[in-house]
């Protein structure tokens, strides 16, 4: 049993670490759960993207279930953001390349925090990235 | 990165699709999106070679079976006046439900269920310009929201995938639903108007649907010259909220007999609008590609 | 008898036409159903009445009473709610007002307040049109919400004119289902076209008959004309592309500022339209 969570959450455009980094969280096509002790993952099929509103915020309710501390993708949109921020999970934004670098570089304490939403929209109708 | 544009008018007909393909025509790099769902025109021109269609799933509605025992709770809870006759003859008018569960979870015989049914479909073809994310909806199918956004979300996909560096969206009109979900988290929106009053009081609540999104919003005045007085007031509106008017397009007959023939206007370069129409692209091109 | 006034393309003079109708009748109720976009008044200028609030009912949550309300976010169909530990967020904007989280969330802790999402408006034209129209609120999605009160405020027992919005989904049939008749208002170029065909299929699935208005005869082809002439569609009038037209309709003026004879035009088409509905005349050419 290990006393901390050392899983982290990348938004993948397919299932395997040489995909891309996914732009969105909300409707992003995966998500990669990255367990950096084991250096074993699993990607899930993000269901979200077919909701009609407020898919970041039920993505968010996802990876927050996971028990992942951190999540790695392009952009986060004020919904999802604020759901992450409470459930005390990091976010890293403006990450592009592939899952594997971007894994690597968090190890590496590469990648920046982000402490605000990218996208500017205080709408979570339609969509949320 | 790519960026997004979104075409918008409030008011319908000011010509938001014509400026649309003109685009489409003009820059590179893009993809476009006709997001004006349940009345899409911008296929019309271009030449299609569809090479995927998908099947538009959603908007859940409520079914009742021959179990229900017209106890008439779920009537009373409805808040969408959806449900009728609930302690004799059941109906539930589909238009009006909007599939929140409300009946499912209160009723105590099971009877209700919330079901997806086909609502349309969208498609992904090429044209001679750029590939061209579009869909028809069904007649009289709810849900233009939910595929505004998976044609949305399939052009990005192919953004992303091909490195694309602008997408160009040609809106709806109205400021609801397919609108908002139009706008959201896109870079630019370009609001056709045209100097009547009508399309000045679309425009004024266009604008400030736009506002709420923090996007840059850019200004077209269509037909400026049918009305000079109602022109200025859009020019003093604008100035005075800070909103660049970065074009303004003419009076031109030319304009629906080159549609009717199925040809660009910016092709008829002697045309008043085609000028102004490609001095508008210009314009915006330093924005979209920065 | 209910007449509605709709398009699939937006902009090719539903309220034009709509308010004409109303103009040769006199005496009738107009009901402006483009709540998103609703621009009749612009042309009637009614004595504006009564101005009716419309709301929904949205939820708050005391999360103080350090209840669970992991069971309102499971529910809620639109995502409004997420619930992380002890915290709720609540997003308005996602929320339909359906009280979903009220019934399943723990008693007495979800509680409701009123939010606005537009108005009705009530009014007079000179000399009798009884005039309505809705108006939703930028940055609300209830258009049906404002539709729906349109909708419990027709007064079946006279003539009804309505002026739906552009489309051919959800809001247009909302506007249409109820009519006697619906007149299609089209202009001759590929695009009011191709969704005048999609309004045809809805009216049809909807069994409301229908005819068309030709709007700036003149501009493009006579491919809908044809195509109207070929299927037995009625074509109820034919208005020319005339600049003059635009000009006068920029400043508020109607197609009787026009050319005063339109008001007998369209006079002789609620005729029409009304033996058609009695069963009196065939709808077609």
């Amino acid at each position: 049993m290990k006393g901390k969570t050392v899983k982290i959450c990348i938004t993948s455009t397919g299932t395997s670490l040489d995909s891309n980094v996914d732009p969105r969280f909300g409707r992003c096509p995966y998500f990669i759960i990255y367990d950096t002790d084991t250096d074993t993952f699993e990607a899930i099929n993000n269901a979200s993207r077919q909701a009609m509103g407020g898919a970041g915020i039920q993505a968010g309710q996802l990876i927050a279930s996971k028990n992942v501390s951190a999540v790695i993708t392009g952009n986060f949109g004020p919904n999802a953001f604020r759901v992450l921020q409470t459930a005390g999970i990091k976010t890293y934004s403006r990450v592009s390349g592939t899952v594997k670098d971007a894994i690597e570089k968090y190890r590496n304490s590469q990648l920046t925090e982000t402490s605000a939403p990218d996208v500017t929209s205080h709408y979570g109708v339609g969509r949320s990235n | 990165m790519v960026k997004q544009i979104t075409i918008i008018s409030g008011k319908g007909g000011t010509g938001k699709t014509t400026i649309a393909s003109s685009f489409i025509k003009m820059a590179h790099d893009h993809i476009a999106v006709d997001a004006d769902v349940d009345a899409a025109n911008l296929h019309i021109l271009l030449n299609l070679t569809t090479i995927k269609k998908e099947d538009l799933i959603g908007g859940a509605v409520a079914v009742v079976n021959q179990t229900c025992i017209n106890c008439g709770k779920c009537e009373e809870l409805c808040r969408f006046d959806a449900i009728s006759g609930s302690t004799s003859d059941i109906k539930i008018d589909t238009l009006k439900c909007e599939g929140c569960g409300v009946c499912q979870y209160i009723c105590p015989a099971g009877a209700i269920e919330l079901k997806k049914d086909k609502q349309g479909e969208f498609y992904t073809s090429d044209t001679q310009f750029c590939k061209l994310i579009h869909a028809r909806l069904n007649p009289a199918a709810e849900n233009s929201g939910l595929l505004v956004t998976m044609v949305r979300s399939i052009a990005e996909d192919i953004a992303y995938a091909e490195n694309k560096k602008l997408i160009i969206i040609d809106g709806a009109p109205g400021i609801g639903c397919p609108v908002i979900a139009s706008l959201n988290g896109v870079d630019f929106a370009l609001i056709v108007t045209e100097p009547t009053l009508s399309g000045i009081s679309d425009f004024k609540k266009i604008y400030k649907v736009a506002g709420f999104f923090n996007i840059k919003t850019f200004v077209c005045i269509n037909k400026h010259d049918i009305n000079d007085k109602n022109t200025e007031a859009i020019e003093k509106f604008c100035a005075s909220n800070n909103i660049q008017v970065i074009g303004k397009i003419a009076y031109d007959e030319n304009v629906p007999k080159v549609l009717a023939a199925k040809n660009y206007i910016i092709d008829y370069t002697d045309s008043p609008a085609a000028k102004d129409i490609i001095q508008l692209y210009f314009r915006l091109e330093k924005f979209l590609y920065e | 008898m209910i007449i509605s006034v709709a398009s699939g393309k937006g902009g090719t003079g539903k309220t034009t036409v709509a308010v004409s109708f109303a103009l040769a009748a006199r005496y009738c109720q107009f009901i402006d159903y483009d709540v998103e976009a609703p621009n009749a008044d612009i042309f009637l200028k009614p004595d504006i009445k009564n101005i009716k609030k419309v709301s929904i009912k949205q939820p708050y949550f005391l999360t103080d009473t350090g209840n669970d309300f992991s069971k309102c976010a499971e529910f809620c169909h639109y995502n409004a709610i997420a619930v992380i530990g002890s915290e709720v967020i609540f997003y308005p904007e996602l929320c339909h007002g359906c009280g979903g989280c009220l019934l399943v969330g723990p008693e007495g802790a979800v509680r409701e307040k009123d939010v606005v999402v537009g108005e009705v408006a009530k009014g007079f034209t000179t000399p009798g049109i009884d005039f309505l129209k809705g108006n939703l609120i930028p940055g609300s999605m209830r258009t049906t919400t404002l539709q729906n009160e349109l909708e419990k405020m027709l007064n079946k027992s006279g003539l009804v004119i309505i002026d739906a919005p552009p489309g051919n989904s959800c809001s247009m049939v909302m506007s249409v289902k109820n009519s006697d008749y619906c007149i299609l208002v089209t202009e001759p170029t590929p695009y009011g076209f191709n969704d005048l065909l999609i309004s045809m299929e809805v009216l049809e699935g909807l069994k409301v008959p229908y005819g068309v208005i030709i709007n700036r005869d003149g501009v493009g082809d006579s491919a809908i004309e044809d195509y109207c002439t070929e299927r037995n569609i009625r074509v109820h009038l034919k208005i020319p592309n005339d600049i003059e037209i635009a000009k006068i309709y920029s400043q508020g003026g109607t197609l009787l500022d026009y050319d005063s004879s339109y008001g007998e035009k369209f006079g002789i088409i609620l005729k029409v339209i009304e033996r058609i509905s009695i069963g009196e005349a065939d709808n077609h050419n």
